[in-house]
């Protein structure tokens, strides 16, 4: 088992080149890109949290939350109320609404975790749409339609470079902490529940308590996704609620690949720098997102990535007719993408 | 609280439900039949009343022009929804229902644009047209006889799709594939034929419901998504895919957000959403609907 651990780790440094690859990428960033690309390369880190906090329910558990929007967009309101109402601790006040959205996602969880397939998109979808009239209508509370200005983070993390710097650690951080989630036993009893739920019970497995595990850890990282946007954009609306916002990670995640870690952060990346890129041409954004979204269900099932990688197996195997990795995990990069 | 306050919010609530009703029936109906779950019913109906208010303007009638210009948009959506179903969705089937959710939720990113590129982003209206102008006095209340026309009409179209679903030889076949698809194929009856006319049925449905629709308020974008989860809200309450339950959802979720207006209208559309929740959570199949599978 000795040496096999240092084969195991070559083989992890083989696989992930491109990983270290791309973190140097974003380290030198600030200093290569305009401050407006390096603000779009912050949402997208954030966002690809929300897609990746969608995707441990939808790709690994296999049920399609319609709600994470709410869980995001509670933290974040969460946030910028402590910060700019009672001028609260920065720090402590992302831990709050991290905190308040994993609540959130207990208490909606205990419903929605019970019902499977369609029935379990549409009550998520519910308890968004409830949490985000609450907020929407209470003006009072809320402010309601006007949202709320002036969420700045403290004198460190006031200039972009320095937010972005912040924003990229903690997505790294949390990347990591999601992928010993996802590659624990805690993750893989969830992947079995996706192929088979019967038979996982049957091993004496409670679905009901890891799906709802699940679901307050997949809102939890919502909610960490939101209280880092808040500050970023110096203000919340109501609007970061409402259900069209959490097709966002749906989206990504069906463009990235469900099936991949990697996936949904990848759609997500493609979908925010298009959307950047694409507003200095054309207002028509939507119908292009929906053009492309069509292509990819149509053409590249499972996903641009998901797809890639599929055909690069295919041709690996061709060429040496080595078996695939060794590692246990490694089916994930294997397993022909299918919903 | 005396007793024609509380009928004439009951009224108020009624209008609302048939109004619901009509967009409600056409996403149910394909829901039954083809169980696929069209995210893009609303904006079928967005659409509908942006060409409505199009061919209203063109034809320089006040009040004769809004029932033909109803009649040409909702047999306009009725093409549209041929070529979704033919191009699109007869090509998705055999696929999970995640994908199959998220190909019509694109059709609602593309139908926005396309609306937007059409009409511009500003708020359109419709007279209301005659007869239907004025008020009637409902012990003493105003009440929009528009309303009126609005209720008759969701009626008339119970009165159609109860004909059609349960005294028609189509009806049978309807009935039959919602609940065993393969044996209607085993029977030789051509179930892609099928689910195309009963996709072109739920889009006439959706058109003309947004026609009658755009004097009841303003015509504009964001009605799409607005109007899509209420009627999901009706469909699962009801049980998707049943005629009754729709009717019984759409009174349900009526009669909730013109009471809820009442007591307190900040958190009148949450108190659906309660309700909803509740009878998910209870009999996630819904009231009128059997479990899946």
């Amino acid at each position: 088992m000795e040496t096999n651990h240092t084969e195991e780790k070559s083989s992890l440094i083989k696989r992930f080149w491109w990983l270290a690859l791309l973190l140097i990428a974003a380290v030198v960033a600030p200093f290569v890109i305009s401050e407006f690309y390096l603000a779009i390369f912050g949402e997208a880190l954030i966002m690809s949290l929300l897609a990746l906090s969608f995707n441990l329910l939808f790709g690994y558990m296999g049920q399609l939350s319609f709600g994470q929007a709410a869980f995001y967009g509670i933290s974040g309101y969460t946030v910028a109320m402590l910060i700019t109402k009672v001028h609260f601790n920065f720090w402590l006040s992302i831990a709050a609404g991290i905190i308040v959205a994993a609540f959130l996602g207990l208490i909606i969880g205990i419903f929605c975790v019970r019902l499977r397939g369609i029935y379990f998109s549409i009550l998520t979808i519910a308890f968004g749409q409830l949490i985000y009239f609450v907020v929407y209508k209470w003006h009072d509370f809320t402010g309601g339609d006007d949202g709320i200005q002036g969420v700045y983070p403290p004198e460190l993390l006031n200039s972009p470079v320095n937010y972005y710097f912040f924003i990229l650690i903690v997505f790294i951080l949390s990347a990591f902490l999601m992928w010993r989630i996802v590659n624990s036993p805690f993750g893989i009893t969830l992947k079995s529940m996706r192929e088979n739920s019967e038979r996982t019970e049957f091993l004496g497995i409670s679905i009901f308590r890891y799906q709802l595990l699940a679901f307050i850890i997949a809102a939890a990282f919502a909610g960490l996704a939101g209280a880092l946007w808040a500050p970023f954009y110096r203000s919340m609306a109501p609007s970061a609620l409402f259900w069209v916002k959490s097709a966002e990670p749906v989206n990504a995640a069906i463009l990235g690949g469900p099936f991949l870690f990697f996936g949904p952060i990848f759609g997500m990346f493609i979908m925010t720098f298009f959307h950047a890129w694409v507003l200095a041409y054309t207002v028509f954004w939507a119908f292009i997102m929906g053009v492309l979204i069509l292509v990819v269900i149509f053409f590249l099932p499972g996903g641009m990535l998901g797809f890639a990688q599929g055909k690069l197996n295919d041709r690996r195997e061709n060429k040496n007719l080595r078996a695939e990795d060794q590692s246990p995990i490694g089916d994930k990069n294997t397993k022909t993408p299918t919903f | 609280m005396s007793f024609d306050v509380l009928f004439n919010q009951f009224m108020s609530g009624i209008a609302r439900a048939a109004l619901l009703f009509l967009v409600a029936s056409g996403l149910s109906l394909t829901f039954g039949v083809l169980r696929v779950l069209n995210f893009a019913h609303g904006s079928l109906y967005m659409l509908g009343a942006f060409l409505t208010y199009s061919i209203w303007k063109f034809l320089l009638m006040p009040s004769l022009g809004f029932y033909m210009a109803t009649l040409l948009a909702s047999l306009i959506m009725a093409g549209i929804g041929l070529l979704i179903e033919f191009f699109l969705l007869r090509r998705i089937y055999s696929r999970g229902w995640p994908e199959q959710l998220l190909a019509t939720y694109a059709l609602i990113l593309i139908i926005t644009d396309i609306v937007k590129w059409g009409w511009g982003g500003e708020f359109l209206s419709i007279p209301r047209p005659e007869p239907f102008t004025g008020a009637v006095s409902l012990f003493g209340f105003p009440f929009p006889s528009y309303n009126f026309f609005i209720i008759l009409l969701g009626l008339a179209l119970v009165v159609f799709l109860w004909w059609l679903v349960y005294k028609t030889r189509l009806g049978d076949i309807i009935r039959a594939a919602a609940s065993d698809r393969e044996m209607v194929s085993a029977l030789g009856i051509p179930i892609p034929w099928l689910f195309t006319w009963i996709f072109v049925l739920g889009a006439f449905i959706a058109g003309m419901s947004g026609a009658v629709a755009a004097p009841f308020g303003a015509i504009r974008l964001g009605m799409d998504v607005e109007i899509i989860i209420e009627c999901f809200a009706v469909v699962v309450i009801g049980g998707m895919g049943s005629l009754p339950g729709t009717l019984l959802g759409a009174f349900i979720i009526g009669e909730v957000y013109s009471f809820g207006i009442m007591f307190k209208p900040e958190l009148a559309l949450a108190f659906i959403f309660i309700v909803m929740a509740i009878v998910l959570i209870i009999r996630p199949w819904g009231i009128f609907g059997r479990p899946e599978r």
